[in-house]
């Protein structure tokens, strides 16, 4: 059943990618993003990382999706419409320099996976033997806030430093001008 | 099996209540809303008009499918079922009485909040699909206000995590009564584990919490699109908003994803500050009402009377108050209640650190 649940998260969110590329009319695009994030916060469930889940949904489809829709609701169009003619050949590779790339990086993840199944690292067969791994009821959140508090501190805050001048940018950006 | 057949019989269960409740409350609204404005209401079909909605819905669904030509057919015809099921999802952890709960997770009020936000994805869908201006405007409006309102309420939701610690709903509840697993103190002074009834409430556990309450309950208005803050809707000037297009039996989901979303913000509050299942009757000495008072049928009770008093004030302010001018609502978002909020979170730190211990 589980697994029946982890193909079909899979597939909706390969094929919705795909989708996303090939789709000629933006805004449906842009709704299928959606779905494609959407999926994958179904995946990082199955890899029990629920936190991981839900700040998906939340930041990228609360935040990010909404504002990219925004945007491209609130710029002419004329100009999106000049952007896709172009689209063909800005920012483009020809059709064989873009196979090359794609069969590359497949590749290099293929490789990857391989590499990975034949010397697992010492430290994951070593957790997996005495049994030190997470359960689908544990409560990772206590977990996370402690570590983020103490081994992890100093990226937390520089995080959040840096959230703040994006926010004080925004409302600089934002702020009428003076008159002289 | 048995598995199975509880996992599809409680979504069902709850969405059975939602359109029951719906059919209630609108009958209920226009009731209130009649007595607002010294009128009777509806008073032909049935007795006191109470068939009215029914007939309503009766109406809805028999009504054709009519989709604009000019709209995008799969987003329009998409747009209702992602509303309904952002909100319908949210009730999937929401506690009804000790232990009685749909999903019992550690991310349960998290989980919430990120549901919620999808709600803001259908409105758009329903804005873009329908190809209207009004529709449009409507849906831009709709999501402003969204995403600004919802901040003060993440805000005002951590300020009471920060006192229960913990984001599991059912935990967060089970702490404001009799059942609570460590104790509580009344305004961090008075152990109140054995009294348990309102004094055990979260905003009495922490007074500064009542500011917190009123500063979600503002914040959960404008996140339904419901007045005062309802200009994305705003008859007199976008006709009906985002759903102007929208008839038939997509316009029930449409009504019935607000009126879900208006249940769903109501039980939060009270799940999270007004003891969510907990009953209000205290244990006095040998009196022991509030161990009479809570189980399984008790807490379901507590928990449905609770919300459905919050809902009928969420009633009383739409037809009491006018509608908030744009600017005036973000004034209010950004200057007045992000800064309270933020007060708010840094009280309960220190309320945490140095009162409760």
């Amino acid at each position: 059943m589980e697994e029946v649940i982890f193909y079909a998260f899979a597939a909706l969110a390969i094929g919705s990618a795909l989708l996303v590329v090939g789709l000629k009319n933006t805004a449906r695009a842009l709704f299928l993003f959606f779905i494609v994030l959407f999926a994958m916060a179904g995946l990082f469930l199955f890899a029990l990382a629920d936190f991981v889940a839900i700040t998906q949904i939340l930041i990228y489809v609360g935040g990010v999706l909404i504002l990219m829709i925004f945007a491209f609701m609130l710029s002419n169009k004329e100009l999106l419409a000049d952007l896709q003619h172009t689209s063909a050949r800005f920012l483009s590779l020809p059709n064989a320099q873009s196979l090359l790339l794609v069969l590359g990086f497949l590749g290099v993840m293929l490789y990857g996976i391989a590499e990975w199944q034949e010397n697992t690292p010492y430290w994951i067969t070593e957790n997996i033997r005495r049994g030190n791994i997470i359960q689908p009821t544990d409560n990772n959140i206590n977990q996370l806030g402690v570590k983020f508090m103490t081994q992890y501190v100093l990226p937390f805050e520089v995080v959040s430093i840096f959230l703040l001048m994006a926010l004080i940018g925004a409302a600089h950006l934002s702020r009428k001008e003076e008159d002289r | 099996m048995i598995d199975l057949v509880i996992h599809i019989i409680i979504p069902l269960a709850i969405f059975s209540f939602i359109a029951v409740f719906t059919l209630f409350a609108v009958y209920a609204e226009r009731k209130i809303a009649g007595f607002v404005q010294d009128r009777l209401g509806p008073m032909e079909t049935g007795k006191y008009g109470m068939l009215q909605t029914i007939a309503d819905i009766l109406k809805l669904l028999q009504k054709e499918f009519i989709t604009p030509s000019a709209a995008d057919k799969v987003l329009f015809a998409l747009a209702p079922v992602v509303i309904f099921t952002a909100v319908f999802i949210g009730f999937s952890v929401m506690p009804w009485a000790p232990n009685f709960i749909p999903a019992d997770t550690h991310t349960g009020l998290f989980f919430i909040m990120a549901v919620v936000s999808i709600d803001a994805i259908g409105i758009l869908m329903a804005g873009w699909g329908s190809n209207n201006k009004y529709s449009l405007l409507g849906a831009i409006r709709a999501i402003a206000q969204m995403v600004s309102y919802e901040i003060p309420i993440g805000l005002s939701l951590i300020a009471a995590v920060m006192i229960t610690q913990t984001l599991n709903l059912n935990d967060i509840v089970f702490n404001q009564g009799i059942l609570a697993t460590e104790h509580i103190y009344f305004f961090g002074v008075w152990d109140v584990t054995e009294v348990g009834g309102l004094f055990a409430w979260n905003i009495l556990q922490a007074p500064h919490l009542i500011v917190v309450y009123i500063i979600f309950f503002i914040a959960s208005l404008a996140e339904c699109n419901r007045a005062p803050f309802d200009i994305p809707e705003a008859e007199s000037e976008l006709i009906g908003g985002f759903h102007t297009e929208y008839g038939g039996i997509r316009f029930a989901f449409v009504f019935l994803a607000e009126y879900a979303m208006m249940f769903l913000v109501a039980m939060l509050g009270v799940v999270l500050f007004l003891g969510g299942w907990n009953t209000p009757l205290p244990n006095i000495g040998a009196l022991k009402l509030a161990e009479w008072t809570t189980g399984l049928y008790w807490g379901i009770f507590w928990t449905l009377t609770k919300s459905l008093f919050i809902v009928g004030i969420q009633m009383w302010i739409r037809w009491t108050l006018p509608r908030f001018r744009a600017d005036q609502l973000m004034n209010l978002c950004w200057k007045v209640m992000i800064p309270l909020a933020f007060l708010c979170m840094a009280i309960s730190g220190i309320w945490r650190i140095l009162v409760m211990v």
